[in-house]
């Protein structure tokens, strides 16, 4: 038998490590977030400070969960152009109903999940059943939910919301721990979406379906289940983030999120990540970082004196280096 | 586990896709413990059989017996319940994920009550386990994208056995694999038949089925026009009865010596560590063959003779003209094509039309002047296209992907004759060809080498060198290791070269 063991083993496509390969992304993008700040810091040294970190990151938090559910979606080779609408609706209807219904938060966040759930299942049930190409599907959803929060909000727009909004937008969760509540949500979410993605079938199905979503079906995966699945938890992270901005901020107008053009930056700080976007390999920790990364860059920009005309392009710059360094990376492992 | 499969029987089974017709009344019986064999020409409807018995399609009429019980197969999972496990010609393995992962596909173990979790220790002990049986020796952590075809397939192998399933149906697995791979899956094979196993089988090579076989069916046109049994084994009658006619199948040319100029020179040749020092010449008129085993380097050095891959040294010259440097495009321009291996990803276009395909490598001849395409000649060039190469097809606005395998070839050779080169190098151009196919584009090579056209031939089957070639120059590690011209030309001393065994 070991000459029909050496036989087939060829020595020479031994063994590439996968890992090694996806740590270097992390640290190199860990190392690009700590030059942006050492090299800022030193400038303006109030970049540095405890308050400017903490905003960095807690305005990374909101990118942080749009990227985790796109890059669910990413991984099953599709895409959600819809999240920023979604987020942007959720922001507007939780904002407005903080204050004009008074509405306590812990009503508040089960009635966005759900929200954002239902938004969910339309993309899912578009691309699933009726099987119109996800970028399409999405990019419909896209001007409807953004359409539904102009109908809604209908001229007006959220300029304060109640205190107990704004304390979990802002406030410790755990009392004399820095850490503020949003933070502690993102941290929560990031740990489910890798318990799930590396230790659940559920996970393990969207995987395969990226791969190639014939074999999965010939596996005997439910395809459409698991892609209606991810699109519904897609729609209520992006509903989260909405109250999770709106908390955080106070204010929401009707081109929240797509103003920023969130979706786009949650698809770009998915692919720093590492995610490819032909699908079939996600990186969640590299999402996360990514988010701060993309949020430190922005803040820089302001830091800097940059002109305000200039922060689009100058993000996209930031974007373009690195996915293209990472993308090297991976044509030649 | 250990049980020997019933009688798999289907019979009467039609299957038609859209207007075409591709299985008509077909009954095939799959007995306990034997090796059977389909035969036939490219859509004939063998792959076509054994994916309805696999439940990946449903048969219009006709019915498919488990040991007398009828099965009702309406998808892959439901026939792996019963014990029937396809291995695809080109295996579906998620390139992304673990081997153990893509073993247990559809069936991860979980431990644990809710959120139960998956149980990575079991899967990868028993996807080691189950390769190591299989004498495959790969660390089930790894990506299946490192794995080679050959150790997919028998991947693909433990997979149908991890499922429980006795019935395991090949198809077509051979053609990638080098001769070395080949045996190894025979010597698999023969293992899980002594194991009770019943085994189905495609392939077009006469030597492997001979080899393999307890019982042949061959199909031609979507129905059975033979079965035979191992004693009943007749090499000239199957191919009578796959094609319908008279293949000479023995055919010895007569091996010139070329003579003249060379029209194409190769000199010091290198990219370490790929290949290096190599020096090749090729005559107007002459079939020179490439022959080495797939990672010798041959294909390799063909790309890089093209411009398609980087040289790190070395000298190429096409009637005279120094083309090392030269861009893909004026290379062809100069005269020197590459057909390549893969159809598929790399000669045609498989939605685009006959006509499409066919003037893709002329385009840049075809506008007038504004870039505007002259339709009129792209029209007489894909019709000259399909009548000289034998094009069976609809017309000339079929999509190529529509095609049968040989039908694409033709296509593809016949896109870069139209381009009128003087060299033509021809990657595996039988590969996923049918017996009747083959011999067409044998005939076709021979056509354009009697019109004065250089022609390199590159395979990996003796018999094909051995038909086709004036002249053999075998690959081995990157290198010339040998050189065989006239009478040497010999199954013997081809495959020993192609071996390492002989040197130069």
């Amino acid at each position: 038998m070991s000459s029909t063991a050496t036989a087939v083993s060829d020595p020479s496509r031994r063994k590439k490590s996968r890992p090694r390969r996806r740590e270097l992304r992390e640290v190199t993008l860990l190392v690009a977030i700590f030059a942006v700040v050492l090299g800022v810091g030193v400038l303006r040294p109030s970049f540095m400070s405890f308050s400017n970190i903490e905003f960095m990151v807690l305005s990374s938090v909101v990118l942080g969960l749009v990227g985790i559910s796109q890059t669910f979606v990413i991984i099953t080779r599709g895409i959600d152009l819809s999240v920023s609408a979604v987020l942007g609706l959720s922001a507007m209807v939780f904002g407005l109903l903080s204050t004009t219904s008074s509405m306590p938060l812990w009503q508040a966040l089960p009635l966005c999940l759900a929200m954002g759930a239902v938004l969910g299942c339309f993309n899912g049930f578009l691309v699933a059943w009726l099987k119109i190409p996800p970028i399409i599907a999405t990019l419909g959803t896209y001007s409807l939910y953004g359409g539904l929060t102009f109908i809604y909000s209908n001229g007006l727009q959220v300029d304060q919301v109640s205190p107990n909004f704004a304390a979990f937008g802002n406030d410790n969760l755990i009392p004399g721990l820095p850490v503020p509540t949003p933070v502690l949500a993102l941290a929560a979410v990031a740990a489910a979406a890798w318990f799930v993605l590396n230790h659940m079938k559920f996970g393990r199905n969207i995987l395969a379906i990226g791969n190639n979503a014939a074999a999965a079906y010939n596996a005997g995966i439910s395809v459409r289940r698991t892609l209606l699945a991810v699109y519904t938890i897609s729609g209520a992270l992006a509903a989260f983030a909405g109250l999770v901005f709106v908390a955080y901020t106070g204010s929401a107008t009707a081109t929240t999120g797509t103003g920023d053009h969130v979706e786009l930056q949650s698809i770009a700080i998915a692919l720093i990540g590492g995610t490819a976007i032909a699908g079939g390999r996600g990186n969640l920790a590299g999402t996360v970082i990514g988010s701060v990364f993309l949020s430190v860059v922005i803040t820089a920009l302001v830091f800097l004196q940059v002109p305000a005309i200039w922060y689009s392009a100058g993000e996209g710059l930031m974007i373009l280096a690195a996915v293209t360094l990472g993308a090297r990376r991976s044509v030649n492992p | 586990m250990s049980r020997t499969p019933g009688l798999l029987a289907a019979t009467g089974i039609d299957k038609r896709f859209g207007a075409n017709s591709v299985l008509r009344n077909v009954s095939l019986a799959l007995a306990p413990g034997e090796v059977h064999t389909l035969m036939g020409e490219n859509g004939a409807g063998k792959s076509t059989l054994f994916r309805i018995l696999a439940g990946i399609h449903q048969p219009d009429a006709g019915q498919i017996n488990l040991d007398g019980a009828t099965l009702d197969l309406r998808n892959p999972s439901a026939a792996y319940g019963h014990g029937i496990y396809l291995v695809p010609q080109e295996p579906a393995l998620l390139k992304e994920l673990s081997v153990a992962e893509n073993m247990f596909l559809g069936m991860l173990p979980t431990r644990g009550r809710f959120p139960s979790r998956i149980d990575w220790k079991t899967i990868r002990g028993q996807a080691q386990d189950s390769l190591s049986a299989l004498g495959l020796d790969v660390d089930v952590r790894d990506d299946a994208k490192h794995l080679s075809i050959a150790q997919q397939q028998l991947v693909e192998c433990a997979k149908a056995l991890l499922r429980g399933c006795r019935i395991i149906l090949f198809d077509e697995p051979t053609s990638p694999l080098t001769g070395r791979e080949v045996g190894i899956l025979f010597s698999i094979m023969r293992r899980l038949r002594g194991q009770g196993c019943t085994l189905g089988f495609i392939s077009h090579r006469m030597d492997e089925v001979s080899e393999i076989s307890d019982r042949v069916s061959v199909l031609r046109d979507g129905a059975v026009t033979d079965e035979v049994g191992r004693d009943g084994f007749d090499r000239a009658r199957l191919v009578r009865a796959m094609v319908g006619r008279e293949v000479i199948f023995d055919r010895r040319r007569v091996r010139r010596e070329a003579e003249g100029e060379p029209v194409l020179s190769v000199r010091g040749l290198a990219h370490a560590p790929v290949f290096s020092g190599v020096d090749f010449d090729v005559r107007p008129g002459e079939i020179l063959g490439f022959s080495g085993l797939i990672g010798s380097g041959r294909t390799e050095i063909a790309e890089a003779v093209c411009g398609l891959r980087a040289k790190s040294a070395g000298s190429v010259t096409l009637a005279g003209q120094d083309i090392s440097a030269s861009s893909i495009g004026d290379i062809i321009e100069a005269g020197l094509v590459y057909v390549p291996e893969d159809r598929a990803r790399h000669g045609v276009i498989l939605p685009m039309s006959i006509r499409d395909n066919a003037t893709a490598g002329q385009i840049g001849r075809l506008q007038r002047k504004g870039g505007i395409l002259n339709r009129g000649r792209e029209v007489a060039i894909a019709t000259d296209t399909m009548r000289r190469y034998q094009v069976r097809a609809r017309g000339i606005d079929q999509p190529v992907g529509q095609l049968s395998g040989g039908n694409q070839q033709k296509v593809v050779f016949g896109k870069w004759m139209s381009t009128n080169p003087k060299v033509a190098i021809l990657d595996e151009p039988t590969r996923g060809v049918d017996v009747g196919a083959k011999d067409e584009i044998y005939r076709l090579i021979e056509e354009l080498s009697a019109q004065g056209m250089a022609i390199v031939v590159i395979s990996s089957e003796l018999e094909e060198l051995i038909v086709l070639c004036d002249r053999v120059i075998a690959i081995y590690g990157g290198k010339i290791a040998a050189e065989l011209k006239g009478a040497d030309v010999t199954a013997a001393r081809v495959g020993a070269a192609f071996l390492g065994v002989e040197a130069h």
